[in-house]
């Protein structure tokens, strides 16, 4: 629809290189889950290999892809999206990315979350994404930790301080609005704010959303844009566009309409052999690109350097445009719309009424706006209380001390523990402390974020009280929290921590000596915790680990859960009302629980002193009878397969 | 797609040929046709991709995932009716095919295509043996005239097209009986010929005329063809053959390869040719010229004849055995061929060319070849041939048979005298509406593509008879191919 006016041309010799160009094309975020290992593995080679970033999509990825092979390819994604189902999002996994992509839509199924079927969720997958073979995986549509733009800001924050180093980009979806949704974006300090539209691929959507969701990406760009210029926001983040992108003309026009970065999806998967079979859900794609089946895997024969070719004559279609149109450099090309014009001849009749110009507008501003980025963000990092934190654990080290830290903490102190563990992931290796290697006591109130991404081998203390997200994406850590030791109300009756604590915990221990906010343990694919309270909606989407609520729950609990095992301590009986039974079936705790029930309650005294756990351990013979069961049905059918096939092991053994 | 792991689960299985001692013994057809269910197993294995490469190579669109399904199902009789809805001449294509189909299969990318002709087939005779095939019952006549040239696949399709939208269709043939190349040139043990009067007679009970033995421009004249009908299609085939017009081409026992295997087939039908007409391979030594599909029906033929021997040569050098990178899929591949008429018997020889007839008694006695070679094109359109010195080799020849192409339509006669204006290849010209120069005359099929396959023709045929509906009518029903 869009046409290059015609201009003074320059000699291509003129145009900046190839190589230059090649960092700005990233590939789009295809899980592996949807598409297969060495599917994966290829796009991420090809594109470090030309200087540009693929990316990990939702589905977490194998630690051992961070080291590099021995003839300097890495199949490292450089970028690691963080999306609503965080799987696989722990600590590690941000410190080895050069980007870290907040997915907050997707152009091809706005609004929705995705579906990875149960029998595509293979073990390798299971242990990429920190889940159970052959249970579904669902993404829940929102970020549960995301309710406003401040959320957003906190998260981003969150990113930054977990990896100081990688920059944070935002992925949002093209729509009417996205422009003043993409300043929020900008103020909240990301660095870079991908445009989806509404035209690309997706394995995981009904029908009626891959037809007729979305729009274009180039009205998304062109909004965007514009209204970053107005804000004055523009020369502080990066613009990336991708929504089917084929040519080195679609990338000379997104790049007019304002764009400095450009993705490609469905085209990279063509290239490595997609035939658009359209059976990426039945787990049965013929040539190996989006299947997990061991057989249909050996059938991929994709390699890196088609990609790489692809590129290059993407870039030599795009060089010559650029000299036809008399610019030496793609930054001398971003928003100049002044060389675009509407193809009037392929508009039909009914269609010519409409007033195009917004598209093309370029709004008069004086020189010092910035069209495309020039200025990094102000971060704030500077003065957050990690760096105390790892500074005084370098000391200890040092001097060969064990790391025991006592220090206040205010409701202003967001993301404690966040940095931390990014440095102590960095510099030891991810898992490599022993338990309690690093301990930190705080007094006082806590800020947001308390405790995200911590690493295993940090252990937080907290006399007082938290705020919200709690733990959030926890790696590994303990956290303990309890009241200050001078109040005297009841804990199982009073909150202690804010809501979204634990989304998307890992792994780790938590004791809360009190009760938590709403969607307590949203996305838990691992973690251990005892709390004394929930409000609604707990343990929603939960994966894995182990929850004890050892007082009343809100509403909703355990929706969409689909792993993992909670017991409620159900004392006056009312708790079935508030269960959410489509996935879970309410049962008597059995004698493998008891164990794990007995050690969790002795921590959480051990800890926190908590007098509704004395009360339980002193009588627990009796008082397991009280606790309810919660366990999700799949969960329950791969638990007793595998049991099956342990005694089977056992049977073989004895058989000699 | 009614199996999800059918390709996983099973091979690739294609119909069985009768053996080669029992079958060079007669006309009758080589192919032994497979049993439903065999038919119905293999149709499992279409994955029913949802961008269907076969439809895509297919010039006829047939709906190729979709019938497959209906038939593992077991559902015939919607299998039968989407096949038809896109093929006037199933039965034919299922036969002798090169089943542009299976080359795109996407099976076929890394594994064996899906036996989609032979699915075809299945579908079809199984229509015929259960009487599900009948004639169309026309609603209401146009009362529109239209004459259509020619009664091969491009003007049989192209008629029985405008036959169903109601107009009035006769068919003028200059031969004996309809059926062109299908008739008088592909061989029997090819096509057995009730095959295709089976499908006349439900023709000529849906009204169509067939008006055969009447040349136009010689039996009936041009003006009358103008005035007397709406609107004409001309699909007379492109019958001129490429000639050798090298030293000795005037001694006897040199025949076009159309002129052998026409009378092969009067023969065979029980027609009696007179002894100076004669073209009989029998106790000869038989050299084709010409690696083509005419020239495998001519190896085939002089086989059942009860040739002493047969040499096929070709001048092109002999093409690989399977796809290269320069014959990447879904293209249909230039690949070698071995017909069922070269497992019979005979000798291939390739990067051969003819230099000179050599004769006795002013008949053919032996033929001078030379060695080619091709050098690479090398910025050229195309490679250059060159003679290797001191290659020069003779092959004795009792019977040569010419089977080196066809260049363009006949031009003398009804093309003439119709005044049509031709392209650059000596083919009716015609317009994006499929008419030609001259008002109300249409052209489909290999007058006006040059020399093409079967299933091109019956799109050409297709095709023409929308856009005469389209001319005759204002718009059409029929669909576009």
């Amino acid at each position: 629809m869009l046409n290059f006016k015609k201009t003074n041309p320059v000699p291509i010799e003129e145009v900046e290189p190839a190589e230059k160009i090649l960092k700005r094309f990233v590939t789009g975020a295809m899980s592996f889950g949807s598409i297969s290992g060495s599917a994966h593995e290829t796009i991420a080679i090809a594109m470090n290999r030309i200087g540009g970033k693929s990316n990990t999509g939702e589905g977490g990825e194998d630690p051992n892809r961070f080291i590099t092979l021995p003839n300097g390819d890495s199949r490292r994604s450089a970028i690691k999206q963080v999306a609503s189902g965080r799987f696989g999002v722990t600590i590690n996994y941000l410190v080895n990315a050069d980007e870290i992509q907040i997915k907050i839509a997707q152009g091809a199924k706005p609004g929705e979350g995705g579906q990875l079927p149960g029998h595509k969720v293979s073990g390798i997958i299971a242990r990429t994404r920190y889940t159970t073979p052959g249970v579904t995986l669902i993404s829940p549509p929102p970020h549960h930790d995301i309710y406003s733009i401040e959320d957003l800001a906190q998260l981003i924050f969150d990113l930054k301080n977990a990896n100081p180093s990688a920059r944070v980009s935002v992925k949002l979806v093209s729509e009417v609005g996205v422009g003043t949704v993409a300043a929020g974006v900008a103020k909240g300090h990301a660095d870079m704010i991908l445009i989806s539209g509404g035209d690309g691929g997706t394995g995981a959507s009904p029908r009626s959303s891959i037809r007729y969701a979305g729009l274009p990406w180039e009205l998304g760009i062109s909004e965007t844009h514009q209204t970053l210029l107005l804000n004055n926001l523009r020369s502080r983040v990066r613009l990336q566009a991708d929504g089917q992108m084929r040519t080195g003309r679609d990338v000379a026009i997104a790049a007019l309409l304002g764009a400095e970065e450009y993705g490609f999806c469905s085209a990279i998967l063509v290239v490595i052999g997609c035939v658009m079979l359209r059976h990426c859900h039945l787990n049965n794609c013929s040539v190996g690109v989006a299947t997990q089946d061991d057989i249909l895997q050996k059938r991929f024969s994709g390699r890196p350097e088609y990609i790489v070719n692809y590129f290059n004559f993407i870039v030599t279609e795009l060089r010559a445009i650029m000299a036809s149109l008399g610019l030496r450099s793609i930054d001398e090309m971003i928003g100049r719309t002044d060389l675009l014009e509407l193809n009037r001849e392929i508009i039909p009749a009914k269609a010519s009424q409409i007033d195009y110009s917004r598209i093309l507008y370029r709004p008069e501003l004086p020189e010092d706006v910035g069209r495309y980025y020039k200025v990094k963000q102000d971060n704030t990092l500077d003065s957050v209380l990690d760096r105390k934190l790892i500074e005084i654990w370098g000391g200890c080290v040092k001097k060969n001390l064990p790391v025991r830290i006592s220090l206040g903490i205010n409701n202003t102190d967001r993301a404690v523990g966040a940095m931390l563990s990014g440095e102590v992931c960095k510099r030891c290796g991810e898992g490599v402390l022993l338990e309690d290697s690093i301990v930190c006591k705080f007094d006082g109130i806590a800020g947001q974020s308390f405790g995200a991404f911590l690493a295993k081998g940090i252990t937080f203390e907290l006399e007082g009280m938290a705020n919200d997200y709690v733990g959030k994406g926890i790696s590994g850590g303990k956290i303990v929290i309890y009241p200050n030791r001078k109040v005297d109300y009841k804990s199982d009756e009073n909150i202690i921590a804010g809501n979204t604590s634990f989304y998307g915990a890992i792994s780790g221990e938590a004791y809360i000596s009190g009760v938590a906010g709403e969607r307590f343990c949203v996305r838990n694919s691992g973690l251990y915790a005892v709390v004394e309270g929930v409000g609604d909606h707990g343990c929603e989407y939960m994966t894995g680990g182990r929850v004890i609520i050892l007082g009343k729950t809100g509403n909703n609990f355990a929706a969409g859960m689909s792993g993992g095992i909670a017991y409620v301590y159900d004392e006056d009986a009312t708790f079935k009302q508030r269960c959410n039974l489509d996935m879970v079936e309410l049962e008597k705790i059995k004698e493998s629980d008891k164990d794990t029930i007995y050690h969790l309650l002795s921590n959480h005294f051990k800890y926190t002193n908590s007098i509704k756990a004395k009360i339980i351990l002193d009588n627990l013979h009796n008082q397991l009878k009280k606790f309810v069961r919660v366990m999700p049905v799949e969960y329950k059918r791969i638990l007793e397969g595998a049991k099956i096939e342990q005694k089977l092991d056992i049977a073989e053994d004895l058989d000699g | 797609m009614g199996e999800e792991r059918g390709f996983l689960k099973l091979g690739r299985q294609a119909g069985c040929y009768r053996q080669v001692c029992e079958r060079v013994k007669d006309f009758k057809d080589v192919y032994k046709i497979r049993p439903e269910s065999q038919s119905q197993e293999q149709a499992s294995r279409c994955m029913d991709c949802s961008t269907p490469f076969c439809h895509w190579a297919c010039p006829i669109g047939n709906y190729i995932p979709e019938w497959n399904d209906h038939m593992f199902g077991g559902n015939w009789k919607q299998a039968l009716s989407l096949l038809e809805a896109s093929n006037n001449l199933p039965e034919i294509t299922g036969r002798v095919c090169p089943a542009l189909c299976e080359y795109s299969c996407v099976l076929g990318l890394n594994d064996q295509p899906v036996t989609i002709r032979e699915n075809e087939l299945a579908i079809i005779e199984a229509g015929f043996k259960n009487g599900l095939i009948k004639p169309y019952h026309i609603g209401s006549r146009t009362g529109k005239k239209v004459a259509v040239i020619g009664s091969g696949p491009s003007g049989l399709s192209c008629g029985a097209q405008l036959n169903r939208a109601g107009h009035n269709v006769t068919v003028f043939e200059r031969d004996n009986k309809p059926g062109g190349i299908l008739r008088y040139g592909i061989p029997d043990f090819k096509l057995e010929k009730h095959i295709l009067d089976r499908r006349l007679d439900i023709w000529r009970e849906e009204g169509v005329v067939f008006k055969t033995g009447i040349n136009i421009g010689v039996d009936y004249s041009v003006d009358k063809l103008l005035a007397d009908f709406d609107a004409v299609c001309l699909a007379g085939g492109c019958r001129a053959p490429r000639d050798l017009k090298i030293e000795g081409r005037q001694l006897k026992g040199i025949y076009f390869a159309m002129d052998y295997l026409t009378q092969s087939n009067r023969r065979v039908a029980g027609d009696k040719i007179p002894e100076e007409e004669l073209i009989d391979a029998k106790g000869k030594k038989v050299v084709v010229i010409g690696g083509g599909d005419s020239g495998s029906d001519c190896v085939g033929t002089a086989h059942r004849q009860g040739a002493s021997c047969v040499v096929q040569i070709e001048v092109l050098p002999r093409p690989a055995e399977c796809r290269d990178s320069s014959q990447p899929w879904p293209n249909y591949p230039l690949i070698l061929k071995i017909s069922t008429s070269h497992e019979e018997g005979g000798e291939r020889q390739w990067e051969v060319l003819t230099k000179r007839f050599i004769g006795q008694r002013n008949h053919v006695k032996k033929i001078s070849c030379v060695k080619v070679e091709f050098s690479p094109a090398n910025g050229k359109a195309c490679p250059l041939m060159r003679e290797i010195p001191g290659s020069e080799f003779e092959i004795s020849a009792d019977l040569v048979i010419l089977a080196v192409g066809f260049l363009h339509p006949e031009q003398s006669g009804m093309l003439d005298e119709l005044k049509v204006k031709f392209d650059s290849r000596g083919n009716v010209m015609t317009d994006k509406n499929y008419m030609t120069s001259v008002k109300n005359v249409f052209s489909a099929g290999d007058m006006r593509r040059g020399q093409s396959l079967v299933v091109w023709a019956i799109a050409e045929g297709r095709r023409c008879a929308y856009f005469m509906d389209k001319y005759l009518m204002g718009q059409s029903n029929l669909p576009v191919i």
